[in-house]
């Protein structure tokens, strides 16, 4: 039957298009309409990443383009045809390859008419919301799309596009991870106020956002609506590595833009911050705005104060009648006011995620008629940051060649991702450090090449304290490394702490108790515990990046350990260092000094 | 249909403001200066893969995950100020003077580019008018602001 009625559509129509229905099936939007991998990764090469059988009206449309093609035309052709109501964007395409004239296609669909005229927009804008100390879930960043239905700075009244998991909330955290990276949830897009990302983010989360607008035109923005609309209520499969967020908010652009060449190149993983990189290589990229956090705000505003106004703001959060004190009021109201502001941020920040208590409501409240009775405070000039993606790559290369004891070595080192606390910092958070996957090879006089180190994760946060934020510092890291056990042996082993750090102008010391649980052929234990403490201080200058540290730890079996390190890192380039260390490793009596100086090459 | 919705919703936030959160009972975050009710805790994990819980939302069309979405961006003041969160920085705009969440309302309300300082102006120097204590809901802001304006004579003629 429904073949019969192709038959009748093809021969009505074969003079046209009948030869080229092959050719429209290869039609570059055709493919990103029906979101066939073009070889961009390793799952589903030439196949749709759509896992919903509501998306196809053929049964083979996920692997046959020329037979959804085909489906799409018979299912849309005839006036009134409810299909059109699902797929506008699929419509367009046919009624525009195919010179179908139809004045009003869509007048039948109400609901999606009622939906289309609350979402359009002028102006579509890509949202990087950054990554943030203490929550290593975020440590790659997000990305979202922003549609602006003006262009008159109400972005408040603009829509996010947001792709994520659609997760149940009784899994439990590990399951949860583990489903996530593997690709046990369904990814859905789904529309939201932007204004609740804001909240999310920069409110909850405390990360700032980086929003990028995008060249696109009118025309190309409409089609990623419309095709917007086909997603709705559709499922792709979620991989937290490649087929994320990132990597299909370059497929909707790739619809707006076909042949836009950002899905070109294979890859393993798709992080935000290279899809920010991509867009902005394809020239796409016309402008950038940065949207501090709540918390960096604060921080701007503490920093306008001396010692005694930050004291005095800090008592004025607690108890907003400090305004009517002398000693607030000898200060003159251009200094009460940056005080009040920052009082009033302080309360807000510190009970963002508490209960609604009629104390804390009366304060802030106190605090906004105070602020509204002082003069104005202009808002501070957001501190100069470098944008995300102008940051060093994501994988690296390293050879370094040293001495340890009196031998010589040569030594080299990949790391997959991401960034240690000596690379050079320029568009990454200071006191941050994300490394996954580490791998490094030693070769040495007396002895073959050789596995050195494996590093699995290492995660660093050296979260600043001050009068406003108290936040903890912590580390934890695991996997491979060579340490003293009778001999300098390859052992495995997983390490954390926690403790906290300051800042003291371009100083910022650390102090963290540490645990450490090994394995190695010596100790008698299969799992040896121990205890100790690790204290270093960084400085930051220019190109320069110094770290001085020492840890310590005793084991369980009475063996005593400490490793000392004094390292410093030269910012050549954005993507190439130059690292000199020196370690010392002690153990009861005796120990070995190392001396290191390492070329890194970041790259991706 | 969707109107009428749209038009329980905001009845509803006028008449029962203390009893539901803005934006509908379950949603949103955070403690609110202007409305009591905790949001839904935020669950770190989810940042990872950027998770939404339970049926994703679809601008106008949702609704069913407890968030009123429906009507939240039509450009009307009240119902972007029913928006969880919004009033609180609403408040602090208008204490200033300035702010995207100020500007966001000026314009949902129409105001016009050039008339949009004075509002600010008017705003803030009318703060304690529109905002008399900590437990005043959006619909009364609403008419707060509304009072204000029809006593300004640049600013009449949007109300």
């Amino acid at each position: 039957m429904r073949f019969a009625l192709l038959c009748a559509v093809l021969l009505f129509c074969a003079p046209a298009w009948a030869g080229n229905l092959q050719a429209l099936a290869d039609h570059p939007r055709w493919r990103a309409l029906l979101h066939i991998n073009p070889g961009a990764t390793l799952r589903d090469r030439h196949r749709s990443y759509v896992d919903d059988d509501d998306f196809f009206l053929a049964e083979r449309g996920a692997d046959d383009p020329l037979a959804e093609l085909r489906a799409s035309v018979v299912a849309l052709r005839p006036d009134e045809a409810p299909a059109r109501c699902r797929f506008p964007a699929r419509y367009r395409f046919l009624a525009e390859q195919l010179n179908w004239r139809d004045p009003a296609p869509f007048s039948h669909c109400a609901e999606y008419r009622e939906w289309r005229a609350a979402v359009h927009a002028k102006r579509a804008v890509l949202v990087f919301p950054a990554s943030y100390l203490n929550s290593p879930s975020s440590m790659f960043g997000h990305t979202l799309m922003r549609l602006d239905q003006g262009e008159d700075g109400a972005v408040w009244l603009s829509w996010a596009i947001n792709f994520g998991a659609v997760t149940t909330e009784q899994d439990n955290s590990l399951f949860y991870i583990y489903r996530g990276l593997a690709g046990g949830y369904p990814g859905r897009f789904n529309l939201v106020p932007y204004v609740q990302k804001i909240q999310q983010y920069s409110n909850m989360e405390s990360r700032d956002i980086w929003e990028y607008s995008l060249d696109l035109n009118q025309q190309e923005i409409d089609w990623m609506i419309d095709h917007l609309w086909e997603l709705k209520d559709i499922n792709f499969d979620y991989y937290f590595f490649d087929e994320n967020c990132s990597f299909r908010l370059l497929e909707l652009v790739e619809v707006a833009r076909p042949g836009s060449g950002l899905l070109d190149e294979l890859r393993f993983a798709e992080l935000p911050v290279n899809t920010v990189r991509a867009l902005d290589q394809e020239g796409l990229v016309t402008e950038r705005h940065y949207r501090p956090s709540k918390e960096q705000e604060l921080k701007a505003f503490s920093d306008r104060l001396d010692d005694r106004e930050r004291a005095l703001a800090r008592a004025l959060a607690d108890d907003p009648s400090v305004a009517e004190r002398a000693d607030f009021q000898a200060y003159a109201p251009g200094r009460q006011a940056l005080m009040a502001h920052t009082a009033y941020r302080y309360v807000r920040f510190v009970n963002r995620k508490a209960r609604r208590s009629e104390d804390v409501a009366g304060r802030s409240f106190a605090l906004l008629s105070l602020m509204n009775r002082l003069p104005p405070v202009a808002d501070p000039a957001p501190a100069e940051r470098v944008p995300p993606e102008q940051g060093h790559g994501s994988q690296m290369l390293a050879a370094a060649g040293g001495q340890r004891g009196s031998d010589d070595f040569g030594e080299f080192t990949y790391r997959l991702t991401y960034h240690d606390l000596l690379d050079n910092n320029r568009g990454f958070l200071s006191g941050a450090q994300i490394q996954g996957l580490g791998i490094t090879l030693r070769g040495t006089e007396s002895q073959a090449v050789d596995l050195e180190a494996l590093d699995l994760v290492s995660i660093r946060s050296l979260a600043p304290r001050d009068r406003f934020s108290k936040p903890l510092s912590w580390y934890v890291e695991g996997g491979l490394e060579r340490a003293w056990a009778g001999r300098r042996r390859l052992v495995r082993y997983l390490q954390g702490g926690a403790g906290a750090s300051w800042r003291l102008g371009n100083l910022q010391p650390y102090l963290l108790a540490s645990a450490r649980a090994e394995n190695n052929s010596e100790f008698a234990p299969l799992i040896t515990t121990g205890g100790g403490a690790e204290a270093g201080i960084l400085y930051h200058a220019g190109r320069w990046q110094w770290q001085a540290g020492g840890a310590g730890h005793y084991f369980v079996n009475d063996v005593y350990r400490h490793r000392s390190t004094l390292a410093v890192q030269y910012a050549l380039t954005r993507q190439q260092g130059l690292r000199a260390e020196v370690e010392r490793e002690g153990w009861r009596g005796d120990g070995e000094t190392e001396f290191k100086l390492q070329w890194r090459w970041y790259y991706d | 249909m969707k109107r009428a919705f749209l038009a329980a919703a905001l009845l509803g936030a006028s008449f029962s403001a203390h009893a539901v959160a803005p934006g509908g009972p379950g949603c949103g975050w955070g403690n609110l200066i202007f409305e009591g009710k905790s949001g839904m805790p935020v669950h770190l994990l989810a940042t990872i893969v950027n998770g939404t819980s339970g049926n994703a939302t679809f601008g106008m069309t949702s609704g069913t995950n407890g968030c009123d979405t429906s009507g939240a961006l039509t450009y009307s003041g009240e119902s972007l100020l029913s928006m969880n969160g919004v009033l609180e920085e609403v408040a602090q705009d208008m204490a200033t003077g300035e702010g995207e969440a100020l500007t966001a309302l000026s314009v949902s309300m129409g105001i016009s580019t050039e008339d949009r300082s004075h509002f600010n102006g008017l705003m803030r120097d009318n703060f304690a008018a529109i905002f008399p204590s900590q437990d005043v809901s959006a619909a009364e802001v609403m008419q707060n602001i509304t009072a204000v304006m029809q006593q300004d004579q640049k600013l009449a003629k949007y109300v």
